[in-house]
């Protein structure tokens, strides 16, 4: 390709790359290379003086390609397309080469090595830049819908949202009642408001929202489409409905870790979880019983299900956050009951963080005992002769073996994933390490999931309280309306495309395609492959099985990467120290 | 209405809720006092649990702010006065702060800086290093344009010779402007706690403990001394000594509360300084680690298998020999609870997160409540977070508690939506 003009910019990554990489070298070497204009370094590309560095030599030197050897174009990719576009010139001629994930901080150990792959990589994408064409994004008119999986606090909260900005939600609820946990609770912290009510408020305003259409008994059952335009099927009792949404919430909420027979005493009279003695005390009438008899002494065990050892089959590694504070709030509710009841709390690290240190101190002074122990010597339940006896080194006291004699244990129990297989199955969403829902980054994308269009929110994320649920459910319905309000998304163009010419059509590349998105139609008489743009994710599947070779990749055609291949095997001289 | 949404602090928070704004299609108004945008976050090393450069996540941020079609900035920027118009829209006063120079003609060629004789101590790098009186904030500052503070300037004119812009112009008053604004959203953050407010530490005294904000600095990319070193005589240190709840979870300080960031910055750093410093050791004395976010515990776990050491135990004071090593006085609670002493060369001291409430001032009619810690109210947790005592005033992030950077981003596009919602209110009442 003669006559192109490239730009071609080195970033130290301030130190990141340079630290490994001799950026300059990098530098001196690609310069030399057929075509290249501009060829600097600099140390932070992506700062705004970077950017307006760039945008100047384009305009200067009228550049019609630029390469950034810098990070990941998971981070950067759209930020410099944005400064070429800034620049007058066509995002899809911008190409980002991958210094950082790829060469520096893979090869600390051999920095020679890592500067001559440097050199390489930077060839490569100056190549790939001299076979690089205008694109134009692919437009999706989108829909003003959005289908929330969950009907718990946090679906809820986000439909009445979404409906207050003029847009549709469809909530699907599992359950025959909406609500989820927060319903079955009547004191939550920090405003000792209760659950339910909570619940009956947010089933009002929901009621009085002609654009809220709430299903229950109800799953998703198959998506197809894409961001923007999704046709989802929901099966509600016996009926199977069809709707057309814009982008999916999914709010499906967490489960309770259940322990096992014999894990802290669990399964013998007097051993209970968490939720169900909250239950028990907020039902309580002036005094706490269990059985008909009167409670008197009752000791927490923590970390039940959270925090465990590796190793261990389906181990939770994990710690479920809400528990040390929903536990310091049970045991003030307790002592309002009764103030002379006895309350161990054998822990081992207390986070009540942030403002919920307020809950500790005041279990603390409300008489709450607390115990600590070892990671490593967790307390040991017994039963005999009909009393709880709970025995524990306790840290804080010189490591001295204490053992109470106890009403009630309570299993202080983590938030676990709820069933998330099939949801995760139809939405081609990504569980993580802890098995819940992974989002795209926990800083630059925190509601996101790979999948455009659809969204996270809540416990089903990882542990949260109904509070803090409310605020991802927000921020979710939030970038569901940045998404949507607008009318219309755009699509990569990076997608298949067929030579009709060239086509004979055999069927194989439609055999090919995971997503169906390819079919057959007519060109001059003659049946051809085409290729539907919105569907299509450029997996580049059907490239290779097309006997013709009729089928390239725009943005990865196949004239791009025999350039890079060649940029990548190309002789050079780097000194060796 | 000018502007659908004013926004007041351009941190992470700010940013995140005016781009969430943006794109929903709304028109949104960013203020900033200070120089430049990013906040705290873009002056980090990196950041906890994926150990992500906090640079490379934020400059993307402020550069998409910037250029964001449906946001304006205006930075070094004062906020006066908030008082709400009969429609229920705000009426704004701002003071926008004269730079000293064209702002247009600036090309952030450092030539003033290099002219400029005045030295003062360097706020971004948090007194590290000094920085001129003519001055760019930092190297990734948006806008990168040039700043005279004026407070410390002798006007000797040097920088005038020096500009080859001739941007430098002395004559620049501060400027009154007014706006109409649909909705309101505070995210002026925190302030760090004052380590000399606990002299039992000796920080101000002792050169040899820093806070953890400096050894953020020390360990940035942009790190000033491109090595980890103590301030005394520069040495190299060895044996490093982490002091958790500095300030927090503290009667002694008035401030009760957990800072929920220090715990995971302190494992962070430790990692950080095992890559720098192989061969230091690294000390936490703690209350209770509170790894409670997502990812947090397994990176707890994964500091102290690299060789962390951990300590429970509060640090009741320290002591500095004539070498500059630092005498620790701790109850090590884990193991009998017997007083002991230990001696490091460096100790930084992990403080906390404290209210910056500045801002309630400019609220004139109706007030903006507090909470019991200081931090700007929310009224409703259960289903309105981010919703403060004024009808249609929004807080988002650290102004309304401290929080860590994931949350902060939630809690800035939750209160982004609130303020959608009460601007399409607004729009249909005035119909």
């Amino acid at each position: 390709m003669k006559g192109r003009r490239i730009g071609v910019y080195i970033c130290h990554c301030g130190g990141n790359i340079s630290d490994y990489v001799d950026v300059e070298k990098v530098r001196e070497a690609v310069s030399k290379e057929e075509g290249v204009v501009v060829a600097k370094t600099t140390m932070f590309a992506c700062s705004d003086s970077g950017q307006q560095e760039i945008i100047d030599d384009v305009k200067a030197q009228n550049l019609d390609g630029v390469v950034v050897a810098s990070c990941s174009p998971k981070l950067h990719l759209y930020t410099f397309r944005g400064v070429a576009a800034r620049a007058g010139l066509n995002p899809y001629q911008y190409i980002q080469v991958n210094l950082r994930e790829q060469d520096s901080w893979a090869h600390t150990d051999d920095q020679e090595g890592a500067t001559e792959k440097g050199i390489r990589l930077v060839l490569a994408g100056i190549k790939k830049a001299k076979f690089s064409t205008a694109l134009e994004p692919i437009v999706i008119n989108t829909k003003r819908s959005v289908l929330i999986i969950g009907a718990g606090i946090a679906g809820l909260r986000a439909a009445i949202f979404l409906a207050d900005l003029g847009m549709d939600a469809f909530l699907v609820e599992k359950e025959a009642e909406a609500g989820g946990w927060v319903r079955k609770f009547k004191r939550l912290y920090p405003q000792e408001k209760s659950g339910e009510e909570i619940i009956k408020e947010l089933l009002e305003e929901v009621s009085k929202r002609e654009n809220i259409t709430l299903f229950t008994e109800a799953a998703l059952v198959e998506k197809t489409g894409y961001v923007g335009d999704f046709n989802v099927k929901i099966k509600a009792k016996e009926d199977v409905i069809s709707l057309n949404v814009g982008a999916v919430i999914v709010a499906s909420g967490f489960d309770m870790y259940k322990p096992k027979e014999g894990e802290y005493g669990y399964g013998a009279e007097g051993v209970v979880t968490l939720p169900e003695f909250k239950q028990m005390v907020e039902a309580s009438d002036g005094k706490l019983t269990y059985n008909g008899k009167e409670v008197k002494n009752i000791a927490y065990i923590y970390c039940v299900g959270a925090r465990q050892k590796p190793g261990v089959e389906n181990a939770n590694v994990y710690c479920s956050r809400y528990c040390c504070n929903a536990a310091l709030h049970t045991s003030i509710l307790v002592s309002e009951i009764d103030p002379s009841i006895t309350q161990f709390h054998l822990y081992r690290d207390i986070r009540s963080y942030g403002k919920y240190e307020l809950l500790y101190e005041e279990a603390a002074k409300k008489g709450a005992t607390f115990v600590r122990f070892g990671d490593d010597e967790p307390p040991q339940v017994e039963k005999s002769d009909g009393n709880l006896q709970v025995r524990v080194k306790d840290l804080l006291t010189a490591s001295q073996e204490v053992e109470m004699e106890v009403d009630l244990v309570v299993l202080v129990t983590a938030m676990i994933p709820n069933k998330t297989e099939a949801i995760a199955s139809i939405l081609k969403i990504p569980i993580g390490r802890d098995r819940f829902f992974n989002e795209i980054h926990p800083k630059l994308r925190p509601v996101e999931t790979v999948i455009n269009g659809v969204f996270i929110a809540g416990a089903c994320q990882f542990p949260r309280n109904s509070s803090e649920a409310v605020v991802s459910s927000l921020a979710a319905a939030s970038k569901s309306a940045a998404l949507l309000l607008k009318g219309y998304t755009e699509l990569e163009p990076s997608v298949a495309t067929v030579n009709s010419e060239k086509c004979k059509w055999c069927g194989l590349c439609e055999e090919a395609c995971p997503y169906s998105a390819i079919e057959k139609t007519e060109f001059e008489g003659r049946e051809v492959a085409t290729v539907n743009r919105a569907l299509c994710k450029g997996c580049g599947a059907c490239v290779p099985v097309c006997p013709e070779g009729a089928i390239d990749i725009e943005w990865y055609t196949d004239a791009q990467i025999r350039a890079m291949i060649e940029g990548l095997a190309k002789e050079i001289e780097v000194a060796r120290v | 209405m000018d502007y659908d949404v004013l926004v007041i602090g351009a941190g992470i928070a700010g940013e995140e809720a005016s781009l969430s704004l943006g794109e929903m299609g709304y028109k949104v108004l960013l203020v900033e006092k200070g120089p430049s945008i990013g906040g705290k976050m873009v002056l980090l090393s990196k950041t906890f649990p994926t150990l992500d450069c906090a640079s490379c996540i934020s400059t993307p941020k402020m550069a998409a702010t910037y250029h964001h079609p449906n946001i304006t900035l205006m930075t070094y920027a004062d906020i006066k006065e908030v008082t709400r118009n009969k429609d229920g829209s705000f009426k704004v006063r701002l003071l926008q702060k004269p730079r000293y120079i064209n702002e247009a003609a600036c090309t952030a060629c450092q030539e003033c800086e290099k002219s400029c004789p005045v030295m003062v101590p360097d706020e971004f790098n948090f007194g590290l290093t000094v920085r001129k009186a003519a001055y760019i904030p930092f190297s990734t500052a948006i806008p990168t344009k040039a700043v005279i503070d004026i407070d410390n300037c002798i006007l000797c004119g040097l920088c005038e010779k020096a500009c080859p812009a001739s941007c430098i112009d002395f004559t620049q008053l501060p400027r009154e402007v007014e706006f109409t604004v649909g909705s309101v959203i505070i995210s002026t953050g925190f302030e760090l706690f004052d380590a000399e407010k606990k002299p039992a530490y000796g920080y101000g005294r002792y050169k040899n403990v820093i806070t953890a904000m400096q050894m953020e600095r020390l360990l940035a990319p942009t790190r000033p001394y491109n090595t980890v070193l103590r301030l005394s005589d520069g040495k190299v240190p060895d044996n490093i000594a982490y002091v958790l709840c500095a300030g927090s979870r503290d009667n002694t300080v008035e401030n009760k509360i957990c800072s929920r960031v220090c715990c995971m910055y302190s494992l962070k750093q430790a990692q950080l300084l095992m890559g720098v410093l192989p061969l230091a050791d690294i000390t936490l004395y703690y209350m209770d680690i509170r790894a409670f976010g997502k990812g947090y515990e397994e990176f707890y776990q994964q500091t102290k298998t690299m060789g962390t050491n951990l300590v429970k135990g509060r640090i009741g004071k320290i002591d500095e020999k004539e070498n500059g090593n630092l005498i620790l006085h701790y109850e090590d609670i884990d193991n009998g609870a017997v007083k002991k002493q230990a001696e490091h060369d460096l100790v930084v001291l992990a403080v906390g997160l404290v209210p910056n409430t500045e801002i309630t001032e400019v609220f004139k009619e109706d007030k903006l409540l507090l909470d019991d810690s200081h931090f700007i109210k929310e009224i409703d947790e259960d289903l309105h977070p981010g919703k403060t005592s004024i009808d249609g005033v929004f807080v988002a992030g650290t102004s309304s508690g401290p929080m860590d950077i994931p949350d902060t981003i939630i809690h800035a596009a939750a209160a982004a939506g609130h303020a959608a919602v009460h601007v399409e209110k607004l729009k249909k009442g005035s119909q």
